[in-house]
């Protein structure tokens, strides 16, 4: 059980989160339609994890991301996923600047997957990442380690997809439906070719590789 | 050689003689005495405007006083060019329409740096001169004619009389020349007859110098500043397209996207209660899905027909017809469309014609909206919509909140193919707007 603030300025949307995720057992403590009483609700209800909206009024640009980086700042206990119809690389980079721990970027689509999208919300809101994948493809298309990805075999290729996703292990392998081992032995060969250091905790692998990846970590 | 001066000799003396020298003298005439009149009446209007803008209390009613110049001289540029065209049979096209800023700043400004306004007024000063050598020209050819009638003259009423006959002599200086016999008329009829031939020729000579300042003077704008003004309407082109594709943009995200997210959002639920026996939740979601895919095709209609109206393809006259039909206030459609306007002028027409009537139905409280559509002297398309309701829509074009959208954006827009808009909509109404176009873009 988690409990969630909701900010997104459609009203079709936010009452549809408010009960997929109450359906699902969490707790809204508060559902607002912009950046700035979403910074009033955190910290009134301090919850798990803030579910936010990047484009909302006044200026309907970027208001939910520069309210999310203010959060991120001012309450790092709570997690932050953003939630748009838009994946911007310069919005994940500004994002990931300080630290890749209770992050998500996703695209509204993915609601679509109620199950996906709750254990998503449920990394973040756990200090974990939660990438979309179309933002991890942006980074392996602008990355400018082609050489290196090149060496990777394919099942490695979408491991390491996944791990920047902000997978771990046992998320990866029943994702690929293989065994854990085969995983481990996976990321290992990753981190050797790629020259990363092997790394324990699931964010700070995620970190690694979007700092190899380029853009986002650099 | 002989033969070459008398046939140039002949010519000269013929000169008065021709169909052409009556019409110089007519315009030097016409266009002498409005030359003056225009000069005299701008003169003071100027001097008595910059006079009063020095004070600062004055600066207002100075500046109006300046504008009011600049409007005036540029229809007494339109009346000198007229006479020169249908006198003289000199075609001066008129220069670029005056294009009316935005907000009382904004129309103060593009009237006061009006370069036809100006040049039209410059046309006024140094046509003095010319007038004057005009008139003296006109002058000149009645005195003439006045001396050559003397020999007539004398034969008819002058018989017996004792007081001397006084030939008119053209200049002011060499005093007169009185006649006391017959044979003395004769010196002064070839007094006359060399005065008719030098007015003539002196008419023709300052109507060649005034035709030649009317063509540079009040004619169309110069290269320059028809570039200038091209590149004017060009930003305004560029801009409106990036907002209308803005527009778009919002729409989708706002309309189409959103609700098919929430259709994802409402299967994604339906779907994890497939295996419940919770039926009638499934039902629920499956009610709200279905809603939201028939709103986003909704959604998704408008903004193509806002794009592009479909009715268009089959011309003006019947997209019109659909607008009209679903006007909340009952419209009717007039329409006389000769030659086919270019699909990028049927387009603007469309969209004038859309903002207006729902300008109409936002504002006027009319019961009555007329839309006229008609193609003039296959060069213009001008389309008109009227309504009977409460008027006051000249202010809207004037204020600069309503820059950018409204009568003004309309105004932007139809300016960028150089047409142009005109709202006659006093308080208490009835309000007509009239939108010009060219056929071609």
């Amino acid at each position: 059980m988690l409990r969630v603030v909701i900010a997104e300025d459609a009203a079709l949307l936010r009452e549809g989160l408010t009960r997929l995720l109450e359906d699902r057992g969490h707790v809204i403590c508060a559902a607002v339609p912009d950046g700035g009483a979403l910074l009033a609700a955190v910290a009134e209800h301090r919850p798990d994890v803030a579910v936010v909206d990047i484009r909302m009024p006044p200026t309907h640009t970027d208001e939910g991301l520069r309210a999310a980086l203010k959060l991120r700042h001012d309450f790092p206990g709570t997690g932050v996923l953003m939630f748009s119809q838009y994946i911007e690389t310069s919005y994940s980079a500004q994002l990931l600047e300080s630290g890749a721990a209770g992050v998500g970027y996703l695209l509204k689509d993915r609601v679509a997957n109620v199950a996906e999208f709750s254990a998503a919300l449920q990394r973040v809101a756990d200090g974990g990442t939660a990438l979309d994948p179309e933002v991890v493809s942006q980074l392996f298309r602008a990355s400018r380690q082609r050489g290196g990805l090149a060496t990777l075999t394919p099942p490695e290729r979408q491991v390491l997809a996944l791990m920047a996703e902000g997978r771990s292990n046992a998320g990866i392998a029943a994702e690929l439906v293989v065994s854990g081992g085969a995983v481990e032995k996976h990321v290992a060969s990753i981190f050797s070719k790629l020259g990363l250091p092997p790394g324990e905790s699931d964010n700070r692998r995620v970190l690694a590789v979007l700092r190899y990846l380029g853009p986002a970590g650099s | 050689m002989e033969e070459e001066i008398r046939r140039v000799a002949g010519l000269i003396l013929e000169a008065p003689l021709t169909r052409r020298s009556r019409r110089d003298l007519l315009y030097c005439g016409l266009g002498g005495l409005a030359g003056l009149v225009g000069f005299w009446i701008l003169v003071v209007l100027l001097a008595v405007g910059l006079t009063v803008s020095v004070s600062v209390l004055g600066t207002v009613v100075g500046l109006l006083l300046i504008t009011l110049t600049l409007r005036l001289s540029r229809r007494l540029g339109s009346l000198h060019r007229r006479l020169s065209s249908r006198v003289l049979g000199q075609h001066v096209a008129a220069p670029q329409r005056f294009q009316p800023g935005t907000g009382v700043l904004g129309r103060l400004d593009r009237r006061l740096r009006d370069p036809a306004g100006w040049r039209a007024i410059w046309y006024s000063l140094v046509k003095l001169p010319v007038a004057a050598v005009q008139v003296y020209a006109l002058a000149l050819t009645v005195c003439g004619l006045v001396d050559l009638s003397y020999p007539l003259v004398w034969v008819l009423f002058r018989r017996g009389s004792s007081s001397p006959l006084v030939a008119l002599q053209p200049l002011a200086f060499g005093g007169s020349i009185e006649v006391y016999s017959w044979p003395g008329t004769i010196p002064a009829a070839l007094l006359g007859a060399a005065c008719v031939v030098a007015g003539a020729w002196v008419a023709r000579g300052i109507n060649a110098g005034d035709s030649a300042l009317v063509r540079r003077l009040l004619g169309p704008a110069s290269m320059a500043e028809r570039v200038s003004e091209l590149e004017r309407t060009r930003t305004l082109a560029v801009e409106d397209a990036a907002a209308a594709l803005r527009r778009v943009e919002r729409d989708l995200h706002d309309g189409a996207q959103m609700r098919l997210a929430a259709l994802a959002m409402n299967l994604g639920m339906a779907r994890e209660k497939l295996d419940d026996t919770d039926h009638a939740t499934v039902r629920e979601l499956l009610d709200a899905a279905h809603r939201n895919a028939v709103d986003a095709l909704a959604d998704l209609r408008d903004l193509a027909r806002g794009i592009h109206p479909p009715a268009l393809d089959n011309g003006l006259a019947s997209a019109l017809a659909t607008l009209a039909a679903s006007s909340a206030i009952p419209a009717t459609v007039t329409a006389d469309i000769g030659t086919r306007p270019a699909p990028a002028i049927e387009t603007i027409a469309y969209f004038c014609a859309a903002e207006l009537i729902a300008n109409a139905t936002k504002h006027s409280y009319a019961d009555q909206i007329k839309i006229k559509i008609r193609t003039e002297r296959a060069r213009v398309l001008r389309l008109e919509v009227s309504d009977d309701g409460v008027g006051g829509a000249d202010a809207a074009l004037g204020s600069t909140q309503a820059a950018g959208s409204g009568l003004a954006g309309l105004a932007q827009r139809v300016s960028t193919v150089d047409g142009r808009i005109d709202v006659s909509s006093p308080a208490g109404g009835p309000t007509t707007v009239s939108v010009e176009l060219p056929l071609r873009a």
